[in-house]
């Protein structure tokens, strides 16, 4: 009977703790470009290379696949950087081979905001696909040629996968979620000051201003000239300042198009360990046309 | 652009002179100009900027290209004025042909070297050599992306639209489905790129039958020569140029347009505002007589293919809600009177 009570136990810890392991990091969020060299064999590692097929075809890092941003992020219901649908984004994954024991590494230009963002929205994306193991090259394509590293021109076609999604819905915040979170949780406004401040905007973007109450942490802040992030402590000190310290705290981060925004929204959660992290995907784009969406200045 | 980069996209590579066979002649047996000359002034005399201009210089070597790539639609732009000649009385087809088609659309047409050494020039602006004057094969990126990146381009890598193309998705680029046959020509005297038997068709790869998918398979068969694989598989909005004036160009904004294609009528396809106005040729002294015997509507292979879209995903779409299908409401004001031939009202579902 006690062999039976021992054996029902262990199996319940197997079935409730196992995948629960299989889903835990174990991988660093962000890699160096001289890690990813000294583990470019390791055979769970899946890079993703998602700079335009010209020139990943012209030369990329070994084993990279190429599936290009505009891949990840599209447009609908007039909204940019969106995800595409649920069965897309399968099909995406699962024909760049990824499965869930796969060690997922980003990789991209570093060279300009949007390169730099494009890179973490994938990894949120991926994230949001349900997808633990993923991480960030630091300093990224640049950094990796700049060093002299093995480059390759032989495309990488990978055996597709049988992904299958377990959608994060936590990640992500709808307008409506943000209207009802406007007082109560911290609304991160991760652009440049000049868009915080309602001194600029973007074309597309009906009216200057930010969300009432944002804060502000700029996306770009969270770099290094080159195109590496700032340390662990340096990151910490700026999230802490506008964001405070309490990891539990409620968090919305937005942008313009939902795209600059999945920096901070990774780093808080998987560099600083943010527990209640989620992104404005439809950001400043949805909000300032809605004319019942508070608003400042 | 760095200046410096600017500067090094315009150096040719002194090892490259001494190593390729193209420079064993000298940089005047194809530019001219005198290179024992002592003044920069008489070295240039008689410099030729873009000697491919004139395919027989390559065809000294590349004979069989060169011979009929004369007559390849990239070179003569006869599709060009193709596509306006319609509208045109016989007076007015001799004024367009001297005064617009030679200095206008003519300017348009590619060197071998537009595509094999140099980026294309548009509106005064090039992006220099390809590589350093090597005679490079391909560069689709630095080449057909240029002139074609007003629209074809951005479709098809997601810039403009938001989606990439399924096939660049896939890592494919323009030269993996346009083929040397079609660009460098057959020595077939073509006045349309739709008659050009070598263009790319769907299902050359993607055969009849062979879909993964019942579904797939009943709506191909259904559908069969009725309506194109772009009214279906066309991932969302594509430029549509509108009011295009001689010297002044067209606006572009995006748009999703369903009709009958014009120039086969039983068949619905995707279709793209040809930016032609009523007076588009008012400076050149052309009225356009037969205006109204052309439509402002071409059927358009779109660049945004996915594999599934808002019609592939429900039938409602067209067949209940009719879903971006031409009316009778939104054709251009002050259109041709042959665009009403191309309203189609999808039937419903039996």
């Amino acid at each position: 009977m006690k062999r039976t009570v021992a054996g029902s136990i262990l199996l319940v810890f197997l079935v409730l703790f196992i995948p629960l392991a299989c889903l835990a990091r174990t991988i660093e969020p962000i890699v160096s470009t001289d890690w990813l060299a000294a583990n470019i064999d390791n055979p769970r590692l899946v890079i993703i290379d998602i700079r335009k097929v010209e020139d990943y075809r012209a030369g990329h890092i070994p084993k990279a696949v190429n599936i290009f941003y505009n891949t990840w992020a599209v447009t609908a219901g007039g909204l940019r950087n969106q995800l595409p649908p649920i069965d897309d984004l399968t099909d995406i994954i699962a024909s760049a081979g990824i499965t869930p024991d796969s060690q997922v590494i980003i990789a991209g230009n570093t060279d300009i905001p949007p390169n730099r963002s494009g890179i973490t929205r994938i990894v949120w994306t991926l994230k949001y696909a349900g997808l633990e193991n993923v991480a960030v090259l630091d300093g990224g394509w640049e950094k990796w040629t700049a060093q002299k590293k093995p480059v390759s021109t032989a495309a990488v076609k990978p055996k597709p996968s049988n992904f299958q999604p377990r959608v994060n819905n936590a990640l992500s915040a709808t307008k409506e979620y943000v209207m009802s979170a406007l007082g109560k949780e911290v609304i991160v406004d991760t652009r440049d000051p000049d868009f915080f401040e309602g001194r600029k905007k973007l074309d597309f973007v009906a009216k200057a201003g930010r969300i009432k109450g944002a804060v502000n942490l700029p996306a770009m802040s969270a770099y290094n000239q080159d195109g590496t992030f700032k340390s662990k402590k340096e990151l910490a000190d700026m999230a802490g300042r506008a964001v405070g310290t309490d990891l539990q705290k409620k968090i919305v981060v937005y942008c313009d198009t939902g795209r600059l925004a999945s920096v901070w929204a990774y780093l808080l959660t998987d560099v600083l360990g943010y527990k209640n992290v989620r992104m404005y995907d439809g950001s400043s784009e949805e909000w300032m046309k809605d004319p019942n969406a508070p608003t400042e200045p | 652009m760095p200046a410096e980069s600017q500067y090094k996209s315009y150096m040719v590579d002194r090892k490259l002179i001494d190593t390729d066979p193209h420079f064993t002649e000298g940089c005047p047996s194809c530019h001219r100009g005198d290179e024992k000359a002592s003044s920069r002034e008489k070295a240039h005399a008689g410099f030729v900027k873009k000697p491919s201009m004139d395919p027989g210089l390559c065809g000294k070597c590349h004979d069989k290209i060169a011979k009929t790539y004369k007559d390849a639609l990239h070179f003569t732009t006869a599709g060009l004025r193709q596509g306006v000649s319609g509208r045109f009385s016989a007076r007015e087809q001799k004024i367009f042909d001297e005064k617009v088609f030679q200095q206008s659309c003519r300017s348009c047409h590619a060197s071998c070297g537009d595509c094999h050494v140099m980026s294309p020039s548009i509106a005064g602006v090039s992006t220099g050599l390809l590589k350093g004057h090597q005679f490079v094969a391909k560069d689709d990126g630095k080449t057909c992306a240029t002139c074609h990146g007003g629209r074809v381009y951005p479709e098809f890598t997601g810039d403009f639209g938001g989606s990439a193309d399924i096939h660049y998705q896939k890592g494919m680029t323009c030269l993996d489905c346009h083929k040397k046959a079609e660009l460098h020509g057959t020595g077939v005297v073509y006045t349309s790129k739709t008659d050009v038997k070598e263009k790319p068709a769907c299902a050359n790869c993607h055969k009849p039958g062979s879909e993964k998918t019942e579904k797939a398979k009943t709506s191909h068969a259904q559908h069969k020569d009725r309506v194109s694989c772009y009214a279906c598989h066309s991932g969302g909005v594509y430029t549509q140029c509108t009011d295009c004036h001689l010297g002044k160009g067209a606006t572009p904004k995006p748009g999703f347009i369903l009709g009958l294609n014009p120039r086969d009528k039983k068949t619905v396809t995707t279709l793209r505002i040809t930016p032609t106005v009523r007076d588009t040729f008012a400076s050149a002294g052309i009225a356009m007589e037969k205006y109204d015997s052309v439509p402002n509507y071409w059927g358009t292979p779109t660049h945004n293919i996915k594999k599934r879209t808002e019609r592939t995903r429900s039938c409602q779409v067209c067949h209940v809600e009719k879903q971006d299908f031409l009316t009778r409401e939104t054709l251009i004001k002050n259109g041709s009177r042959a665009n009403e031939l191309l309203l189609y009202s999808p039937k419903p579902i039996k």
